[in-house]
């Protein structure tokens, strides 16, 4: 690990004045940037510890909710009203890691958590992502964990968070906080695609904060299901995961929400598949034509073409759980 | 509500009440239901002589302490205690209070003229019951005294049975899921100091280990894992991977299982951190070790440290019943040995023996 800066700030001012530097970096429950670091894929001047704010609330706002950039994993998938009202985020987050990191891991870092290309995470080969302009490894690589939809000839790394899928699923907003200056950015235009600059992965500047995570009323309670799917139970990446919640009425489909984890290069929301469930019953029927529609123009390598049909799959699969199939 | 029938029980969800004054007195007659809870710690206190006297000063003060709302339900009425606000509402007896308050009293398992009290997290969890029991105030506040002192890192009242220290970490679990669960629990401690050390200086910090207060100096990169082994000899702490996949690290931080290998030394300052060498009071083991040896979960031993602690956070958190569910909480740790059958089965061992 390289040596570093270490800056515990009093307050969130004074964070923020402190990661404004160039190469700073805010340090959270630290089980992404610790790991990198220590690999030396990631290698910032400063650090500046944000694990001690006053900024874990979980409360009502409104109809909705409003979650602290530093609630820990473990509290916020607990949270009564998280259980009651946002079921979804609540087995998305149990879906993650161990519950070690679950303790650690906070919303803030959740949302900014790295992909889990194993060539970004080797310093020793060439990544677009870790290194601009060095190339991608994966692109001639093992490409089993990588990414079909989202895709670009700079970058086909995963986004690896289960939180954000369902977040997208729920029309999260993160706000933030900068010199003066506080934004609500709604989390579809949180993540970016690689393009041809997969160093960047979100809409933060330098030194802005993430202080809270709104999530409005959500009429998707009562069917709301996360399924992943992954090489073994517990504790491992997704392969293909699914956050879909449906609000019927008089037997249709009233609205829908489909998100996927595990195939694409940020949290994916699939409007196509939302509108094809919108107005049919609750049926297997309608869940595949959802699920066809959603894998729009995928771009799968030698090693993942499994995940088009996998991906179709646990859509379907999460519909039926939703809806309450056996 | 469910339709179950079994009696509210530590690690159920918990029983969901909406109790009604006598309307015609007016007034402030309001009903009081678990809801106005929802989000925040609580107790449910079945103390059917209970009079609101001096003890109702010290219990709130205690409350008020851990951040939790009190119900008491009595013969002589129903009071809530919201520590927050001050504000304490009682209900008057009505034969419709009492016909609710005898439903509430079956549905947790409490007898007609029998006392309990049960504990119930910010996630609505039932963390700690008692039913029946003594006299109120003796019990809640033996519970609350037992829960803050954890908190505050003092040792156990001297003179305990192992089944009084079984009980005991679980009303320690219930404290710090009370804190968590309340979210103001941090703010009570004294924040950390603010720091600002450059790039390859060393840094003086006070950790508090196994309830001492532990100072040293450290460079920011290293992890709290390597200041426990290599500069406090603090050695039952195993390093595995030194990348939070194996959970050799393990220790409770607040009361919570954590990697110390992902945990920066400089960023535990402020904590309360046990490692597996807190565990044991004297030569008396904690009943999570005691069942890792009875059981013989371990081959090699090189894991098991590791195990005790998420074992002993699973038992605080009381979620984990069956065993899927200690499975899926246990996946942090790896056995190369494949120990996982014994380890299973002593964890299961400590949790009915601190139930019991």
């Amino acid at each position: 690990m390289k040596p570093f800066t270490y800056v515990r700030p009093a307050d969130a001012k004074a964070a923020i004045a402190a990661a404004g530097a160039s190469g700073a970096s805010f340090l959270a429950g630290g089980t992404t940037l610790v790991d990198l670091m220590r690999l030396e894929v990631m290698s910032p001047s400063a650090l500046v510890d944000v694990g001690h704010l006053p900024l874990s609330q979980i409360e009502r706002r409104g109809d909705g909710i409003r979650i602290g950039a530093m609630a820990r994993n473990s509290d916020v998938a607990t949270h009564a009203l998280v259980v009651e009202r946002y079921p979804l985020l609540a087995q998305a987050l149990l879906a993650g890691a161990s519950q070690q990191v679950r303790n650690m891991a906070t919303v803030g870092g959740n949302l900014l958590q790295r992909t889990r290309c194993p060539y970004f995470r080797d310093p020793a080969v060439p990544c677009n992502k870790r290194a601009p302009g060095t190339g991608c490894s994966a692109l001639d690589g093992y490409t089993r964990s990588h990414a079909i939809l989202g895709t670009s000839s700079s970058c086909i790394a995963t986004h690896p968070s289960d939180m954000c899928v369902a977040l997208v699923a729920l029309d999260a907003v993160v706000h933030t906080r900068s010199g003066g200056r506080d934004r609500a950015i709604p989390i579809g235009e949180f993540h970016t695609l690689p393009g041809d600059h997969p160093e960047v992965e979100n809409a933060l500047e330098q030194g802005e904060l993430v202080t809270h995570v709104e999530l409005p009323a959500s009429p998707f309670a009562a069917h709301a299901r996360y399924v992943k799917v992954r090489d073994r139970a517990a504790f491992a990446f997704a392969l293909a995961a699914a956050a879909v919640g449906l609000d019927v009425a008089d037997g249709r489909i009233r609205a829908a929400r489909v998100a996927l984890g595990g195939v694409a290069t940020k949290p994916w929301r699939s409007l196509e598949a939302e509108q094809a469930l919108v107005g049919q019953p609750p049926s297997r029927a309608s869940f595949e034509r959802a699920a066809a529609a959603a894998i729009v123009d995928p771009k799968p390598r030698r090693d993942n073409a499994f995940k088009v049909g996998l991906a179709k799959n646990t859509i379907v699969r999460a519909l039926e759980l939703a809806w309450g199939a056996p | 509500m469910s339709p179950v029938e079994t009696p509210i029980a530590v690690g159920m969800a918990a029983p969901i009440f909406v109790l009604h004054g006598d309307d015609r007195r007016g007034g402030d007659q309001r009903p009081l239901s678990s809801s106005e809870a929802r989000g925040r710690p609580w107790v449910l206190a079945f103390a059917r002589r209970w009079t609101p006297g001096r003890d109702a000063e010290a219990i709130r003060a205690q409350l008020r302490g851990l951040g939790a709302i009190l119900f008491i339900v009595s013969d002589t009425g129903v009071w809530s205690f919201r520590p927050d606000d001050d504000i304490e509402l009682s209900l008057g007896p009505s034969r419709r209070l009492r016909r609710e308050i005898a439903a509430l009293a079956a549905r947790c398992g409490v007898g007609a003229r029998d006392d309990g009290v049960f504990v119930i997290d910010g996630d609505g969890i039932v963390q700690f019951a008692l039913a029946p029991s003594g006299e109120l105030s003796a019990t809640l506040a033996g519970a609350l005294d037992a829960a803050g002192r954890e908190l505050l890192g003092l040792p156990p009242r001297p003179g305990i049975t192992r089944r009084e220290w079984a009980v005991m970490s679980m009303v320690a679990g219930f404290g710090v899921a009370l804190f968590a669960g309340c979210g103001g629990g941090a703010a009570q401690r004294p924040a950390p100091p603010a720091v600002a050390a450059k790039a390859g200086s060393e840094i003086d910090i006070l950790l508090r280990i196994n309830g001492q207060d532990r100072r040293l100096r450290v460079d920011a990169r290293v992890s709290l894992l390597d200041a426990l082994r290599e500069q406090l000899a603090l050695t039952g702490t195993r390093k595995g991977c030194d990348h939070g996949q194996c959970g050799a690290c393990t220790v409770l931080r607040d009361g919570r299982a954590v990697n110390a290998c992902l945990t920066l030394a400089v960023s535990a300052e402020g904590a309360e951190i046990t490692t597996i060498e807190g565990l044991a009071r004297g030569d008396a083991l904690h009943p999570v070790q005691a069942a890792f040896i009875s059981h013989d979960a371990f081959q090699c031993g090189y894991c098991t440290s590791g195990q005790v602690m998420s074992a002993v956070a699973l038992l605080g958190e009381g979620r984990a019943k069956t065993d899927d569910e200690v499975r899926q909480q246990m996946s942090g740790n790896i056995c190369r040995c494949g120990a996982y059958p014994n380890i299973i089965a002593a964890i299961q061992a400590a949790r009915k023996g601190a139930q019991s």
